[in-house]
């Protein structure tokens, strides 16, 4: 027991001596947050926009002006000739452009039912799909505002959606990446840290030292575990206050709770890390493995794709995935509210993936030393 | 002084030969990313796990149900569901979408004109939830146009979609996965070289020796650029062949830029390694200043004209942004280099910027 301390102690006197170490840890979590938490925005708005109005009626023009006068699209000018829109559309300058055919207003009145065309640049298939949905919901906004103004106008049945968005009712992405982020900073500091600490040391010859001295392999491992683990730990707890600093989230479950389950996580990545620095040489290698691992790692936790989205063979890996559990959790327990009972499942996944993960490396790196 | 270069270059390929696993993992993480990237990143959603709860009872109410489980983007389970036990369902994920259909759902017209669905959607996820609201209003406005009898739209919208027309979401993310993994890919690498040796000490070695600091990085660089070459041809013959993305411009062209490029993110990771005392440091360095970036701020996944206009200007001096615009651009829009000149000399200046700081960082490093 004691060994294990000083251990930890050398341990902890090898990370505070180097400054960039202390950086990682306390300014990384909000530089992320910072960054993730602005950037990842899958809102889609301020679509660069130009219109072709050849009809320049009355009715094309109020039409151009409710277009304009949401967030969602930003008129970047106008032209006669659709090609000239095009043109732009191929250099990128725009992803949208609304056509307003000749002798539109008057094709209307009488009854003609007329076009108005959009161009959309399709390369991002998501984003032209939201924003041919908003021109339509506009439009039909428009039509029926219209209609309505009509003096034939008479009431007809018509269905309507009350939509309720629960835990997030403003749609911001702001709510999903945070949680995310602490996925992902723990994962970054258990995995990287502990396998490149661990081949710094077979590199540079100290682990040797250490075998040889009354310390037993046992004692090694913990005492390489545990710190990581609290610096791990640390980090969430700064990450935690960033978000509420920064984004004034704050965590809407049990506290403790979380505590638990992410020394849980923290017990298949430290062993994911393990396992790695038995496997590596040299701390490239070790690194390349690291980011390997955490790449797949992060994009199969769902962290920015719905796993639902996935097709079906891709969703059987993701449960292979710790980060996949731990992402329900901790979204589950910040924006919801969810306790013990909600995360059965996921509580005894990551108890089962942390103890055989660990166990699997600990035997691995046994096998190594001696 | 050729044949110096020539014995720098021949040192540090033998160096990356003599290490397979390295090389192994060079070559494997771009081809094992583009494929599990290539197939996982999708926006579409499909399968969405939606519990209906139908007080109506009504045919009408039953072909709205059959609408909804028609269209392939829900899930349907027939079950009801009271306030209270509402959040239960969503903390435990067996529903992303409750959709309450009321009693007067066929009987409207005799009360009020309108009728209101209710729909409550776990928005944890906002832009799934955006788009299952979408799905749900489009069902609502096709039955609407059916009910009634008369055709009410004065004017109707005609799409059209260029450059990828039936919004196939492997067309857009595997150009962009391209750029990502060669960035990533070419900093990674290059990252530790010199850091490497100032730990190791063979830099000092070096130093001695009648080389000077501009063979040194060049002979540094080529290697990898060969490498990260290669790599570059691996995963654009995966996208093209695999995924079947069209390259509807110059090959020749998009070679040449994905050279550029690979030379940009090459320089960048030596910038790195000369500024970085430890190997450690190196790498921390190096995914930071490369991964968060690529990954967010260069349009690969999340649309750069919606982020705050600060982080706009950050895309714009990424060298990810730019090499997205033009790997699109050439294979999906068959551009060449008069649409793409700003982007091109903006990767080429770049470099040279890059190229130059890191020569001179060394020199001073050397001095000291």
């Amino acid at each position: 027991m004691r060994n294990i301390l000083y251990l930890i102690q050398k341990e902890f006197r090898q990370i505070f001596r180097l400054k960039a170490n202390l950086v990682i840890i306390f300014v990384m979590p909000f530089i992320q947050l910072v960054i993730l938490g602005f950037a990842i925005t899958t809102d889609v708005k301020n679509i660069s926009t130009m219109y072709v109005d050849m009809d320049r009626s009355q009715l094309s023009r109020k039409i151009i002006r409710t277009v304009s006068s949401g967030e969602f699209f930003t008129i970047k000018g106008s032209t006669d000739q659709t090609e000239a829109a095009v043109k732009k559309m191929d250099s990128g300058k725009i992803k949208l452009a609304i056509v307003i055919p000749q002798h539109f207003e008057n094709n209307v009145l009488s009854g003609e039912t007329p076009e108005i065309q959009a161009i959309v640049d399709g390369v991002d298939g998501n984003t032209a799909g939201i924003a041919l949905g908003y021109l339509t919901q506009i439009f039909k906004q428009l039509q029926r505002n219209m209609t309505m103004a009509l003096p034939s106008a008479q009431p007809r049945h018509i269905i309507e959606t009350q939509t309720r968005m629960l835990y997030n009712p403003n749609l911001d992405s702001v709510y999903n990446i945070v949680p995310g982020i602490m996925v992902m900073l723990l994962t970054m500091i258990t995995v990287f840290l502990a396998s490149i600490n661990i081949v710094r040391e077979k590199e540079i010859g100290t682990l040797e030292q250490l075998l040889v001295t009354p310390i037993k392999g046992r004692e090694l491992i913990v005492g390489k575990i545990i710190p990581f683990a609290i610096m791990g730990f640390v980090m969430l707890n700064v990450g935690m206050l960033a978000a509420g600093l920064i984004f004034g989230i704050w965590m809407k479950g049990n506290l403790l709770l979380l505590y638990v389950i992410s020394v849980l996580f923290m017990l298949s990545t430290l062993g994911v890390g393990i396992f790695i620095s038995t496997i590596a040489t040299n701390q490239q290698q070790a690194m390349f493995y690291a980011w390997f691992f955490s790449i797949f790692a992060i994009l199969l936790s769902g962290f920015f794709i719905p796993i639902e989205n996935m097709p079906p063979w891709v969703q059987i890996v993701t449960y292979l995935d710790p980060l996949k559990y731990f992402m329900d959790v901790i979204r589950g327990i910040y924006l919801k509210g969810s306790g013990v009972s909600d995360l059965v499942p996921e509580i005894i996944s990551l108890s089962l993936y942390g103890s055989t993960m660990l166990s699997l490396a600990i035997i691995r790196f046994h096998k190594r030393m001696s | 002084m050729k044949s110096l270069l020539l014995s720098i270059i021949k040192k540090e390929f033998f160096h990356i030969l003599r290490d397979p696993q390295t090389l192994f993992i060079i070559i494997i993480m771009p081809i094992a990313m583009i494929f599990l990237y290539g197939y996982a990143i999708t926006l579409e959603m499909r399968n969405i796990p939606t519990i209906v709860s139908d007080l109506s009872k009504t045919p009408e109410s039953r072909l709205f149900v059959k609408k909804l489980v028609s269209s392939n983007f829900f899930e349907v389970e027939l079950n009801h569901i009271d306030e209270s036990s509402i959040d239960t369902v969503f903390r435990r994920r067996e529903a992303k979408c409750i959709i309450v259909i009321p009693k007067d759902y066929s009987t409207g017209i005799v009360d009020s004109p309108v009728t209101y669905l209710q729909v409550i959607i776990d928005a944890s996820d906002p832009n799934g939830a955006k788009l299952i609201s979408n799905y749900v209003n489009n069902i609502v406005n096709q039955s609407n146009l059916e009910m009634s009898l008369s055709n009410s739209a004065l004017f109707t919208l005609l799409p059209r979609f260029l450059y990828n027309p039936d919004l196939k979401s492997a067309n857009y993310f595997v150009p962009g996965l391209v750029a990502v993994i060669l960035l990533l890919i070419s900093a990674l690498l290059t990252s530790l070289a010199i850091v490497r040796e100032k730990e190791k000490g063979t830099m000092e070695q070096v130093l001695v020796s009648p080389i000077n600091p501009i063979q040194i990085i060049i002979g540094k660089l080529i290697p990898y650029l060969i490498l990260g070459f290669i790599d570059g041809l691996i995963i654009l013959f995966a996208g093209v062949f695999w995924f079947n993305v069209p390259v509807n411009g110059s090959l020749l062209l998009l070679l040449l830029m994905m050279l550029l490029y690979i030379f940009n993110g090459l320089s960048l990771g030596l910038l790195i390694s000369t500024i970085a005392q430890t190997q450690q440091l190196a790498m921390m360095m190096a995914l930071m200043g490369t991964m968060l970036p690529t990954f967010l701020l260069s349009g690969f996944m999340f649309p750069i004209e919606s982020m705050p206009i600060l982080f706009q200007w950050l895309s714009k001096i990424i060298p990810a942004s730019h090499f997205v615009q033009i790997i699109r651009g050439i294979m999906l829009k068959g551009v060449g280099i008069p649409e793409l000149i700003s982007q091109i000399s903006f990767l080429t200046l770049l470099s040279l910027v890059l190229i130059i700081v890191s020569i001179k960082k060394f020199r001073v490093n050397l001095d000291a």
